[in-house]
C-alpha cells in the first residue's frame, strides 16, 4: 500500500454535486483539499445530446441506472428487493451531470413534518436557517426563474431572468387558471445568458443526458474547475474501500483502489459525498474493532430510512403544435397546488408537479409503450404513423414528485451476492413504495389528468408510475440526538468528530421537491461551518 | 461519434424489413419502416450506438417465422425481448432525417435562448399570472422554530 503522507486538510469522498460545492468553498478558504472519485471527467464532446442517435445512446452508456450503464466505475446495485431501480452517475459532477436541472428549494413545512403532520421527524434546522445558503448556491449554479412565487415565503428570488414558458407552459397555464390552481414559470439551474463558466442554454431539451453545451449547472462545470485553480486535487478512477480510524476513533483518511493498486490518502477531516447510496455503503464497509457495525453507526441508522421519490407522470395529446421537445428541460412551469397536507385527501404531505418537455420521438413513443403506461391500445401496427403525426410535437407531460416518508425497513445494506470490479460488496437496496406515497401519487395523477383536460387535451392518460428519480436520501440522517440520528445539524458524525456527511444522506425527511438545491445548500453550510470552526476541529493521527 | 457497424447480413436485413413494416407500415405522410431504410444504414447506426441491442434484433429475426403479417408475432415474444427489438427499430426509424422532416421534428438543433429579447415576457402577457398572484401565498408556515 502506498502512503504519500501528504496529508489533506480535507478529504472528500466523491466528486459529485455536494463535493463540488464544498470543495470550491474550502479551497477558497485556503484549505488543502483532495477528492477521491471512482469515475472520470466528462468529455462534453462524448455527451449524446446533440447527435442524431442521441435517444439511442441515452438509453445505454449514458443512462442514469448504473446497472444499465455498467461502466467500470459503476458499482452494481442489488435491487432484488426493491420496487424500482435507482439512478446515479459516477464521475466528476456526479448525478448533477444527468439531472434535469430543476431547482426547487424545500418549503418551510418540509422541515417540520412532525410538528405539522404528526409523522416522521422535524429537521434540526429551519427554512429560515437555510435561506441564505440557498441564495449562495443559487448564485453559484446559475439559477434562472421568476421572482415572487407565492408557493414560497416572501423574498424568493434567483439571480437570472426566467426562460420562456413556451407554448407548452402557456397552454397548461390557461388550464390551471381555469381550475384556479397554482402554477409558476419554471426555476432551473440553467442560465438564460452566459454566466461564469456556464454557457447560455441553446434549448436542446436533453438536459437529463448531460448538457453538451456546458450550460446546465453540473459541478464539473460550475465548481470543480475553479476549485482546481485554487489547489484542489481530484483523483479520478479512485474507488474508496474504507474510511480508516485511529485508536481514538478519529478518521485518518481513506484506502482506495486505482487501476488495481491499493493506496492510502491521509487526511485531517473526511467529508462523505458519495450520495445516499454510496455513503452508507462505505460507512457500512468501514468496520473496525471500535466500530464493528460500521463507521458512525452507533445509532444503527446508517443505511436506514432510504427515500427515493418514486415519481409518476401523465401525458396529454393536444391539437396545437407545441414543440414539446424544446428546452430547457428543466421544467417549463411547475405547480405546488397539492404540495401541502390536506387530511381530507386520505394521506399526509403532497407532491410537486413539473411540466417537462417530452423530448424526442422515441421518448414520446414510450408514453404509450412504457412498462407502467396505461395508454389504451397499442402503438405499433396500422395507425402508428397517424399516431406519430398527431402526437409527436403535440404532447405535454406532468411529472409528479411525491414526498416519500422515512421507514427503517427501506434501507441500504451490503450485498452478499454482488461485488464491484474491485471486489468490494455492492449495496443492496431494500425499498418498497409505502401506502402513503402510493396515495399521494394516485391523487395527484388524477388531478394532473384534470389539468390536461382543462388545458384542452384531446386525450390524456397515466404514462407511468414508480419512475426512478435519482433522489436518494435519508440514509445518514441529521438530528440533535445521537441515539436517533447519524450526524448533527452541521453534518458532523455524532460518533466521529472529524467525519462529516454532506450529500443527500443527511435528509431527515425527503421533502417533496427535487433535492439538488437542498443538497447544495447543506453542503455549502457544512463547508462554511468547517472553515469557521477550523481552529477547534479535532483531527486524526 | 459511433461508426456504423454492420452486424446483419442481407437475409437478416430482409427479415428485419418485413418485421419492421408490421410495426410501422407508414401512411399519413410518413414512410414505412422499410421505405425509411430502417433495415439499412439506420439500424447499423442504432446498433453502433447500442451494440448490446444486436442480440435482441438477431433473436427476433431468427425466431419469427416468415411470412409475417399483423402483430401477432410481437405479442408472442417475451416482453423484454419485444421491447428491445421495437426500441431498436423505432430508434433507427426516427434517426432518418426524412422521417424527422415529415414529423416536423428538427432534432436537437441549437436554438437561441431567447428567440427575442422579450420572449419570456411574451408568454406572460395578458396577465396570465394574475389569478395565481391574486390568490396569494399557498404555503404553510410552521408555528415556531425548534429549540436549539
Amino acid at each position: 500500500m502506498s502512503d504519500s503522507r501528504n496529508v489533506a486538510d480535507v478529504l472528500i469522498i466523491g466528486a459529485g454535486m455536494s463535493a463540488g460545492v464544498a470543495a470550491r468553498h474550502l479551497t477558497d478558504a485556503g484549505l488543502r483539499v483532495v477528492c477521491l472519485e471512482q469515475g472520470e471527467w466528462v468529455d462534453p464532446g462524448n455527451l449524446p445530446g446533440n447527435k442524431p442517435e442521441y435517444e439511442v445512446l441515452g438509453s445505454g452508456n449514458w443512462y442514469p441506472d448504473p446497472n444499465v450503464r455498467r461502466r467500470r466505475e459503476d458499482y452494481p446495485l442489488d435491487v432484488s428487493e426493491s420496487d424500482l431501480p435507482l439512478f446515479m452517475y459516477n464521475g466528476v459532477g456526479g448525478s448533477s451531470v444527468l439531472y434535469g436541472g430543476i431547482w426547487a428549494r424545500a418549503l418551510p413545512s418540509d422541515l417540520r413534518v412532525r410538528t405539522l403532520d404528526g409523522v416522521a421527524d422535524d429537521w434540526p434546522i429551519s427554512y429560515a436557517e437555510l435561506v441564505g445558503w440557498y441564495q449562495a448556491v443559487e448564485a453559484e449554479m446559475g439559477v434562472s426563474g421568476l421572482d415572487g412565487n407565492p408557493a414560497y415565503p416572501p423574498g424568493f428570488a434567483v439571480p437570472l431572468d426566467p426562460a420562456p414558458i413556451h407554448r407548452t407552459g402557456l397552454t397548461m397555464a390557461h388550464g390551471m387558471n381555469k381550475l384556479g390552481w397554482h402554477w409558476w414559470p419554471g426555476t432551473n439551474a440553467i442560465p438564460t445568458r452566459k454566466y461564469g463558466e456556464q454557457e447560455q442554454c441553446v434549448r436542446y431539451g436533453i438536459c437529463r443526458m448531460g448538457c453538451p453545451q456546458g450550460s446546465k449547472a453540473s459541478t464539473d462545470v460550475t465548481h470543480f474547475p475553479a476549485a482546481i485553480t485554487r489547489g484542489l486535487t481530484v483523483i479520478t478512477r479512485a474507488r474508496v474501500a474504507e474510511i480508516t480510524v485511529d485508536e481514538r476513533g478519529l478518521a485518518t483518511g481513506a484506502v482506495y483502489f486505482r487501476d488495481g493498486q491499493e493506496h492510502f490518502q491521509p487526511a485531517s477531516v473526511v467529508l462523505m459525498a458519495a450520495n445516499g447510496i454510496g455513503t452508507p455503503r462505505l460507512l457500512l464497509m468501514s468496520t473496525s474493532r471500535r466500530f464493528p457495525h460500521g463507521l458512525a453507526n452507533s445509532s444503527g441508522l446508517v443505511g436506514k430510512r432510504l427515500m427515493v421519490h418514486p415519481y409518476a407522470s401523465t401525458v396529454g395529446v393536444y391539437d396545437d403544435e407545441l414543440e414539446d421537445w424544446l428546452g430547457p428541460a428543466g421544467e417549463h412551469i411547475g405547480s405546488m397546488q397539492f404540495y401541502e397536507t390536506d387530511a381530507s385527501r386520505g394521506f399526509v404531505r403532497g407532491a410537486k408537479w413539473s411540466l417537462i418537455p417530452v423530448g424526442g420521438p422515441l421518448e414520446a413513443v414510450d408514453k404509450w409503450t412504457g412498462p407502467t403506461s396505461l395508454a389504451e391500445g397499442g402503438f405499433w401496427g396500422e395507425g402508428s404513423a397517424e399516431e406519430m403525426r398527431t402526437s409527436i410535437g403535440h404532447l405535454m407531460q406532468w411529472h409528479i414528485v411525491p414526498e416519500d416518508l422515512p421507514e427503517e425497513q427501506n434501507q441500504v445494506t451490503l450485498s452478499t451476492e454482488l461485488t464491484d470490479s474491485d471486489g468490494l460488496p455492492a449495496p443492496k437496496i431494500h425499498y418498497r413504495v409505502s401506502e402513503n406515497t402510493r396515495r399521494i401519487v394516485d391523487f395527484n395523477l388524477a388531478r394532473t389528468l384534470e389539468a390536461h383536460e382543462a388545458a384542452g387535451a384531446t386525450r390524456s392518460w397515466v404514462a407511468g408510475r414508480n419512475h426512478t428519480s435519482g433522489h436518494n436520501t435519508g440514509t445518514a440522517r441529521m438530528g440533535d440526538d445521537p441515539a436517533t440520528s447519524v450526524v448533527d445539524r452541521w453534518g458532523r458524525s455524532h460518533d466521529v468528530p472529524n467525519l462529516y456527511v454532506i450529500d443527500g444522506s443527511v435528509f431527515p425527511t425527503s421533502t417533496g421537491v427535487n433535492v439538488g438545491a437542498t443538497i447544495c445548500a447543506l453542503a455549502k453550510r457544512t463547508a462554511s461551518h468547517l472553515v469557521e470552526q477550523a481552529r477547534h476541529q479535532v483531527v486524526g493521527a | 461519434m459511433t461508426g456504423a457497424v454492420q452486424v446483419l447480413d442481407d437475409a437478416q436485413r430482409a427479415g428485419l424489413a418485413a418485421l419492421a413494416d408490421t410495426l410501422i407500415p407508414g401512411g399519413s405522410g410518413l414512410p414505412s419502416a422499410s421505405a425509411a431504410e430502417v433495415h439499412g444504414q439506420w439500424i447499423d447506426r442504432a446498433l453502433a450506438a447500442r451494440p448490446e441491442l444486436a442480440d435482441a434484433v438477431l433473436a427476433v429475426i431468427g425466431t419469427v417465422p416468415e411470412p409475417v403479417a399483423g402483430l401477432g408475432w410481437l405479442a408472442d415474444l417475451d416482453r423484454s425481448l419485444a421491447d428491445r427489438f421495437t426500441f431498436a427499430v423505432a430508434g433507427a426509424y426516427f434517426m432518418n432525417p426524412v422521417v424527422r422532416r415529415a414529423l416536423g421534428y428538427p432534432g436537437t438543433a441549437p436554438r437561441p435562448l431567447l428567440a427575442a429579447p422579450d420572449e419570456a415576457e411574451f408568454y406572460l402577457d395578458d396577465d396570465v399570472l394574475g389569478p395565481v398572484l391574486a390568490r396569494g401565498h399557498v404555503f404553510r408556515q410552521p408555528p415556531e422554530e425548534p429549540a436549539r
